[in-house]
This record gives structure tokens, sequence and C-alpha cells, in this order.
């Protein structure tokens, strides 16, 4: 009989097993072509759930750029190419909800709609500029790399503005027509001495609530270049600075013992300019550097002034991107975070794009790692992996990214995890732990190791008033300083409960202490063994 | 004059730091058995500030814990102090046998591990407010085995101050002379075996094939 019931068992469970393993392949078949994780305390990568999925990737075709191809449609661009090719920059306007494209080789700059369908192709700029002037007196574009379209708060019009790289200008234009822009203003390069570079190529642009453009140019390396609204030459913002390595503190060595002719031809020492920026409602300016293993000024956040708000060196401990470079053996080749472009939503938080990786680190607005998305490798052909990533944007629920190479847009989309999650760090962020709570405790029936989760709770308990709870998850997350602030309030409660008790204790052990201390002046030893081997000595 | 038990003669030396070592030589005191339970709790010092100090204390990685280092850093660290000390002072011209070297030098490091352990002790009730008191106390252990060291080196190979200075700062060089010689050794062994388990590899194949 107990055989019998032993085989049975053996059978059933092999059955299960064998359930279990078809539904996980099946679960599997529909996976990201990318695993997880996330960053704890100890700054160790630890698996964690997908926040997105690949939703879905939309090339040149499946945006509708053959009409650009069809001479009866009101599109029609002569001779024109119907897929994009080599696109360096994509913005999202979200109050006219458009997606704008700078199609870089392609010399043209497209506009799309909510759902990716192309609304206008432009090629060029009518108006009084003499840069590029064609037959049909319109100025073409060379090389667009950066686009930025915002209504003005002055004339409520929508302006766009064009960072056109090979002609050396930001073009600022209003859209008449789905073929049409009209220039408004050219900013050129600066006439000043000011602007030594002997170049004026920019690569990126962001506009503020008063109309100053600001330009990101290659070889400049002061900042960006502002102009105001009225087009003049403001000065430069934000400079990044100079990391300090073992290799520029020898070159300052040397340079204090070389001859003149020695340091001319000496390799100088300057901060890398910054690859990328945009800007928040609130008019803060963020950027990002593409140097490889930069710890200096990676990410920034630039207050009007123009100083970074993400200082590590006034004690915080910001980070952002891979912490430890990555080897991969199959190519034989490290990767170390190179971030290349940054986009912060509406709810504050922030996307950051490594472009070699293809990864998308996700923050919240203070910083704290959300999650980690995308990936590029070998076989970038499929969904989701990324072969040049350009630039991120986020709308809603929705993650863009568009690359140089495979020349398509992903679009990544919320799972439930992601949903709960950024409910609840909308709430974290804002302070109401205690609203946070159910979400976080569904954020770790999820994923029991996501960090952040055990910090809203612990802080939610603490909020509470329940501090041995708070001690739990705190300690759970590995967060001293919370722990440690919960443990103030907790040893402070403990000492209130028990303080008869406590001091009834002290009274008894200073009491007792006393008493020994009369009873060894009469020579009446307690503890014995201690001094007899001293009176031995003694005789 | 003094007449103590063993332990009486560690608290005397700890508790006089200019004559303490003097007398202990004088009277011809001091005891190995201490001496090496001396080191094995400083052993358990450093395994209970690893993992017994508060949890808003604790920077250490406590996702692993591994006695090797902390071994290393304790016995092993300690015998080449010992070792160094004694090769050193042979040399120049110190009176202080390997024995009085290594008795004499566990005695002096009594102030470090008690403070430790109090300092361990007061990191569990603390917060990070607070945690002046920790460093005073680790510092004040600390400073206190630096002076008892140099006394007892002092006592023990009959210098002058400045000379014992010189041989503990040369006592340092000599424990990475050692530790670096160990650690060539270890690797050169571990060739030998490598090469050794290859060999029985290489027959046992030829063997079977």
């Amino acid at each position: 009989m107990l055989r019998i019931k032993k085989s049975l068992k053996r059978i059933l469970c092999a059955g299960l097993a064998a359930a279990v393993s078809v539904t996980m392949t099946v679960s599997a078949f529909a996976a990201e072509p990318y695993e997880s994780y996330m960053y704890d305390t100890w700054e160790d990568a630890i698996p964690s759930q997908n926040a997105y999925r690949i939703n879905n990737v939309v090339s040149g075709s499946e945006m509708g750029l053959s009409r650009i191809q069809d001479p009866n449609d009101a599109l029609y661009v002569e001779g024109a190419s119907a897929r994009l090719s080599n696109p360096k920059d994509m913005y999202l306007d979200e109050e006219s909800q458009q997606f704008w494209i700078a199609d870089t080789d392609n010399n043209r700059v497209l506009r799309l709609d909510m759902d990716l369908k192309v609304t206008g192709v432009y090629t060029g700029v009518f108006g009084s500029s003499e840069i590029a002037v064609g037959e049909d007196g319109e100025s073409k574009f060379a090389a667009p790399s950066g686009v930025f379209a915002k209504k003005s708060l002055y004339t409520g019009e929508l302006y766009l503005y064009i960072a056109d790289y090979d002609n050396s200008r930001v073009v600022k234009a209003t859209v008449d027509s789905e073929r049409k822009l009209s220039l408004v203003q050219e900013y050129t390069k600066p006439d000043t001495e000011l602007y030594s570079v002997e170049t004026f190529n920019p690569s990126k642009i962001v506009v503020d609530f008063a109309e100053n453009v600001y330009a990101v140019c290659t070889s400049v390396n002061t900042g960006s270049v502002q102009f105001n609204k009225e087009g003049e030459f403001q000065g430069f913002y934000g400079a990044n600075r100079v990391e300090v390595t073992a290799k520029v503190i020898a070159q300052k060595l040397w340079r204090k013992i070389a001859s003149n002719e020695q340091i001319s031809g000496m390799a100088r020492n300057v901060p890398v300019e910054y690859a990328n920026f945009d800007i928040d409602e609130d008019g803060f300016i963020y950027t990002v550097t593409e140097a490889a293993n930069t710890t200096t000024d990676a990410v920034k956040k630039l207050n009007p002034a123009g100083y970074n708000i993400w200082d590590n060196e006034t004690g915080d401990e910001y980070k952002f991107g891979d912490i430890a470079s990555e080897y991969d053996a199959t190519q034989n080749q490290t990767y170390s975070t190179r971030l290349t472009d940054i986009v912060v939503s509406n709810n504050g938080i922030i996307n950051v794009l490594d472009f070699a990786t293809g990864r998308v680190f996700q923050y919240d607005r203070e910083c704290n790692l959300l999650c980690i998305f995308g990936t590029k490798n070998s076989t970038n052909d499929q969904k989701g992996s990324f072969s040049n990533p350009n630039a991120v944007e986020a709308y809603g629920n929705n993650i863009y990214v568009i690359d140089g190479s495979k020349n398509d847009i992903t679009v990544y989309s919320e799972t439930t995890f992601g949903k709960i999650m950024h409910q609840a760090v909308e709430l974290y962020d804002q302070g109401r732990y205690s609203d946070a709570k159910p979400y976080w405790e569904d954020v770790i029936k999820r994923d029991g190791g996501y960090p952040l989760a055990y910090i809203g709770l612990g802080k939610a308990s603490l909020n509470e008033g329940e501090y041995s709870k708070a001690l739990d998850y705190f300690e759970t997350a590995y967060d001293q300083d919370d722990y440690d602030k919960a443990y103030k309030y907790a040893r402070e409660d403990f000492i209130r409960d028990n303080f008869t008790v406590i001091i009834i204790v002290v009274i008894v052990i200073v009491a007792g202490l006393i008493a020994l201390a009369q009873l060894h002046k009469r020579s009446i030893y307690v503890f014995k063994g201690r001094f007899r081997s001293k009176e031995k000595e003694g005789k | 004059m003094y007449e103590f038990t063993p332990i009486g003669w560690l608290k005397h030396c700890v508790f006089h730091p200019v004559e303490g070592f003097e007398d202990l030589r004088w009277k011809k005191q001091g005891s190995m058995k201490i001496a090496m339970f001396i080191v094995f709790l400083l052993f358990v010092a450093m395994v209970a500030d690893r993992q017994l100090t508060g949890f808003q204390f604790n920077d250490n990685y406590v996702k692993i814990f591994n006695i090797v280092p902390l071994v290393v850093q304790s016995v092993v660290y300690y015998f080449t102090w010992v070792l160094g000390n004694w090769s050193i002072c042979t040399l120049l011209d110190g009176e202080g046998t390997f024995r009085k070297i290594a008795i004499y030098s566990a005695y002096s490091l009594v102030p470090y591990i008690v403070c430790t352990f109090i300092s361990v002790f007061l990191s569990n009730f603390l917060v990070q407010d607070e945690s002046i008191w920790i460093t005073a106390i680790s510092a004040l252990g600390l400073g206190w085995s630096i002076v008892l060291m140099i006394q007892a080196m002092k006592a023990a190979h009959q210098y002058s101050f400045s000379k014992t200075l010189a041989s503990m700062l040369l006592t340092l060089v000599a424990m990475l002379l050692i530790l670096f010689l160990a650690i060539l050794l270890l690797s050169l062994f571990q060739q030998v075996y490598v090469f050794g388990y290859s060999v029985y590899t290489e027959i046992a194949y030829r063997i079977r094939g």
C-alpha cells in the first residue's frame, strides 16, 4: 500500500514538474531580449521585474513614409527616401501632441502624430535666409541633428527650432503646412571675441520659457551657446569641469617645469562637451555627457544660473548609468556607460539613454533608480535591442527610443509592475508615504527584491509611528540613514516606556557596588578567588 | 616589591604605560598562554566589529562573511610583527628574545581590543549623531595601544626612544617583505600543485586510454 502511494506521488510530482516546465517555456517565449536588473545598496546588480515591455517597433514604412514618394500626395518630395537615415534626434511636443524627428542623413525634419504616422516633411525653410538657398527659394537643411518645438508664451504660436549642423545655424521657424516652414529667426556663429572656436556646428538645442536658445556645438567645451530671443549671443551656459585623474595632475606638474614650446605640444586638459540636454517644466536644464568612465558631471541638473544641483562634491552620491563597466564575452568587448540622451517627463521621471549598452535608466526626481530596460547585443535585429540608440522620449506610459542605425523607433510601454511602481513612486516623491503603502506592497508581491519599495514602506511605518516595523523594512533595504532616524525614535520610545525599570536597575547596581566596597573595607571578600593567590604570594 | 598574579601583571602593564613593561622585564614575568589568548581575543574583536556592530554603523559588505581576511588581519599580522621585530632587532643589538617580543606585543594590544568591544557594544545603542563617542573610544584604544607598543618594544630591547621608533618602522618594512615572500611562496606552491596535478591527469588518461 505504502509503495503504491509512493509511486503515485512520484508520478504526480513528475506530472506537475512537466506542467510547470511547459508553462515556463511559454512565458519565456514572450520575454524581452534582456534580463531586467536593479542596483542595491552595495551597487551590486540584482535581478528585477520588467517595468517596460516592447510594444512595437516603427520603421519608415510603418510611419507611412511611402507617401513621400507618391506624386499625388501632399507630402510628395521628389527623389526622397521612404526610410529614415541615421536619425539623430527626436522631440516630443506634448502641448501640440507631435513628434519631431531630425532625419539627419536625409537632410530633412519629419513631423509625426502620436501614433507615429508622418504628418509633415520639411527639407528646408522659406524666408529671408541666404544660406543654401535652392531654386524654389527654399533654404535647404544640411544634416539637421537637433530639433525642438515650443509654443511661444509671447505670441502663442508654435515655433520649431532646428540645429542645422552642416549649415552652421539654428533655425527658428513657424509651421505653415505639412511641407512648408517659414523662417522667423536664424542664429549663426556669434561674431564676438568671446566665441573663440572656428566652427559653429550646433548638434542639439533646447529653448527655455523666455525663448533663449541653448545650442550644444561640436568642439565648444565651455558649455552650450546661449542666444536670447532677438538672436544675440549671450554667452556660454553650464560648462562641464575637467575630471581630475592622475594623468591630469601629472600634466599639471609637467607644465610647471616645461618650456613654452613643450607646453604647446602637450594635450590640453579641457572638459568634455555634453552630448545632449533637456528642459523640464520648471525650466531646469538637464545635461548628459557622453564620455566613457566619467564620474564628473555625467548627468547634471542646472539651475538658471548654470550651477549643477546634482553635485557630488557637496556630499551627495548621485550615480547614473551602469556602475561597473561590463564585459561581453561573445563580442570580446568591454562596455562602459556613455550616456547620450536624457528626457524628463512631466511627472518628473528622468530617463537616461546609454549609447554603449543600449539601456534606458529611469530615475525619479530624487535620482533613485527605478528601472533599467533595453539592450544592445550582437543580434540587434531583435525587437527591443539597439544598434545606435540616439535619442529617448517619454510620453505618458510610453518610452520611445530612436535608433540611428536600424532607422526605427522602438516603443516601450509599461507593464503592470511598472504601472504600480510608478504610482507608488509618484506618491512617495510627494511625501505621501502612507498613501503609497498599498502600491509598494503590491510591488513587493511582484518583485520581492525591489529596494525602493522597502524604503517606501519603512517611511510609511515611520510616519505611522510603528518604529520596529520601520526598522525591519529599512534593514531589508539596507538603508542605514533612514534606519538611523527610525532607531532614534524607537530608542526614545523604549526609554519612555521602560523608564521606571531602567532607573530601578541602575539604582540596584549602584547600591550593590557601594555595598561591595563597604564589605571590602571590612576585609570581607565576596569574590574570593581573585584575591586568594595574592594573599598566598604575600606570605 | 611588585607581587602580582599573571593577570595582575597584565593589568599593571596596561595601566602603567611608562614603567609597566620595565617592571615586567625586571621581574621576568609575562605569560605566553595569556599572550596567545589575547591574540585570540584580537581575532574575536575583529569578528565582532564586523558582525555585531549596530546596523546604522556597519558599513561592511555583510552579504558574505569570509573569515580568512580577519584571521590574516589579526593573527597573521601579529605573528608577522613579532617575527619582523625579532629579525630586525637581532640585527640592531636588541635584547629581546622571541618570547619576550611575543608576550609584550600581545599585552600592549589589550586597550585596543577592549575599546573595540566597548565601541561595538555602544554602536548598538547610539545613533549616527552620537557617533563621536564611538570614534573617541576607538581612537583612545588605538592611541593607548600604540603608546604601550612603543613602551613594550623599548623595554624588551632596552633601546632609547628614537631607536625604538626607528626599529618599529623597520619592522613594518620587514613585515611587508615577509608577507610579499609568503605570497610569492604561495603562488609558487600553487604552480607546483597545478604541475603535479596535470602530470597526474596525463598519466591517468594514458593508463585508461
